[in-house]
């Protein structure tokens, strides 16, 4: 096992100014060299937790570098109690394939669907615009790992603490009524979806992911071409992205520009062996356990965050504090979300702000006033309309996928 | 009389210049409303690269020549710490999964090297490697 780290659970930040000899250095390495070596950092709460904070990347502000080819970008975790909605510049990023175009002309783009169709189309933005009826849902976009850094024993991957997700206001068009204008014909099974990036070698397995006929017709699947009202970054899949509410973002292909409809089951590397899952409850599993049965990653589980308290806040004996967050229920509505003050003894429900949309973060507040001075253990617990509720522990698998488990953050009173 | 031949011209200039501007505009708007035009904008961005290297030691050569190939060094860089065998897995996920093309001889030197950079952890703990390819 991993020795136990006594680590702040919150990111804490430090301005990193480098002491290196001043304006020679300057000169000698070019000002970007000496911008990037400015840069703010941030301490994630696990070992190698150190990330820079960045702006260099195109139509993004401040965001935390976790890799910069492919980009893989995490929003810094007080932007969520900004708001409910993440703004496009703070969103996180995530490609898998480094040969992403930085040119998108919508004047020569067209989204294909064919396969198994009566008619093989090709859509323009335009026609996307103004030949369908629009369509617009809040949702929440989570990366399938997520808050990986936090999973022990530790596991290879992009090491996110929570910042890996984001909630946005999608606009675009039923991906049924588009499927419907190419006509899926009787025997199809699944719908391909395939964008504007690729590997840089040819040996790379380009990036696809693919749903379920039924699940691809069910009318709340979208092509968005925007989000929060404005056309979307490209680094988050500029013109267009596949919108699958409730589900992880791997299915939420950026740069959308093929649709293939399948008659039989989808069989590219990245949806039969990438992106697997223990088939258990909440993905768990022991590390080292043999014959897990193994399935795509599916629907999100509920989780809630702590926005405006953290690790080492102080608070006021006997002063009343607002405690506030963001939850959502995961592949359906949330029902509740429950705050405890004692390390789980007694729970209280949240007051929630409002229902924006059931895929989507709601805030939820309560107002807490501790009497004994000391240390404090708040914990915070979201239930969907399932009744599925956050686990006390957390899930383990070795691709560090679905963490959900219930957070708590040690205050202390004085 | 020059100047009353000047006002003329210019009195005849003012009469004219409504239509003429409007018809012009007129035309304009015409052209443009026959013409297909988009509202979406051509985007065009500059990605940064990164001028992370891997430290030295024996085996940054291969892992600058086969790693940068698809990816920049900080993501190696910020992994937790693996086993070498762990490590051997992940390079061969790189190889198969990836097409990586790094020969089989240098899997066991990179292996080496990743773990010396990284820190190691007890080989005794079961495998946390997942052998999909996400």
């Amino acid at each position: 096992m991993q020795r136990p780290k006594v680590l702040p659970s919150q990111p804490s930040r430090r301005r990193f100014l480098a002491h290196l000899g001043g304006i020679g250095l300057t000169g000698l390495l070019g000002a970007s060299a000496w911008e990037a070596m400015a840069a703010e950092l941030v301490e994630l709460p696990f070992a190698n937790g150190r990330r820079k904070l960045v702006t260099n990347f195109p139509q993004k502000g401040a965001v935390l570098l976790q890799r910069t080819r492919p980009p893989l970008l995490e929003t810094p975790f007080e932007v969520f109690d900004q708001g409910v909605f993440t703004p496009n510049d703070r969103f996180y990023v995530r490609w898998h394939l480094a040969n992403i175009p930085s040119v998108v002309d919508p004047a020569t783009f067209g989204l294909k669907i064919h396969g198994h169709v009566g008619r093989p189309i090709s859509l323009t933005l335009d026609d996307l615009v103004r030949e369908f009826k629009p369509s617009e849902i809040a949702a929440v976009n989570q990366c399938s790992g997520n808050s990986r850094g936090f999973f022990s024993p530790r596991v290879p991957g992009g090491q996110w603490a929570n910042g890996g997700m984001g909630n946005a206001r999608w606009s675009g068009v039923r991906l049924k009524d588009v499927l419907d204008r190419a006509g899926v014909k009787t025997g199809a099974v699944q719908v391909r979806f395939n964008g504007l990036d690729a590997g840089v070698i040819p040996q790379t397995p380009d990036f696809m992911k693919s749903l379920a006929i039924d699940h691809a017709r069910d009318g709340e699947v979208m092509i968005a071409y925007a989000m929060n009202g404005k056309p979307l970054p490209l680094l988050n899949g500029f013109p267009l992205r596949l919108v699958v509410p409730g589900w992880y973002a791997t299915y939420w292909v950026k740069m959308l520009d093929d649709i293939e409809v399948l008659d039989k089951p989808d069989d590219n590397f990245w949806t039969t062996k990438a992106y697997l899952i223990p088939d258990t409850p909440f993905a768990n599993m022991a590390p080292g356990q043999k014959g897990v049965k193994m399935v795509p990653i599916n629907r999100m589980v509920p989780r809630s965050f702590f926005t405006n308290v953290h690790n080492g806040t102080v608070l006021k004996v006997g002063q009343t504090a607002t405690v506030r967050g963001i939850a959502f229920g995961g592949d359906i509505g949330l029902a509740k979300v429950l705050f405890s003050a004692d390390s789980g003894g007694h729970w209280q429900e949240a007051r929630l702000g409002p229902d924006l949309g059931k895929y989507g973060f709601r805030q939820w507040e309560v107002s807490l006033r501790l009497s004994s001075p000391g240390p404090h253990k708040l914990m915070i617990k979201a239930v969907n309309t399932a009744g599925i509720a956050q686990p006390d522990h957390a899930n383990w698998n070795g691709a560090g996928f679905m963490r959900n488990v219930i957070e708590s953050v040690s205050v202390r009173t004085t | 009389m020059e100047n009353i031949i000047s006002i003329r011209l210019r009195a005849i200039a003012l009469i004219w210049a409504v239509p003429i501007l409007f018809g012009i505009a007129f035309a304009t708007g015409l052209v443009w409303l026959s013409t297909p035009h988009s509202t979406w904008a051509k985007v065009a961005v500059d990605l940064p690269t990164s001028g992370t290297l891997f430290p030295a030691g024996n085996g940054a050569d291969i892992a600058s020549a086969q790693c940068l190939i698809c990816h920049s060094a900080g993501m190696v860089l910020r992994q937790p710490p693996l086993t070498e065998e762990e490590w051997v897995g992940e390079i061969n996920k790189m190889r198969n999964s990836f097409g990586a093309p790094l020969p089989t001889d240098q899997v066991e030197v990179l292996a080496k090297y990743l773990r010396g950079i990284q820190g190691s952890q007890s080989p005794s703990r079961p495998s946390v490697l997942d052998a999909q390819g996400s």
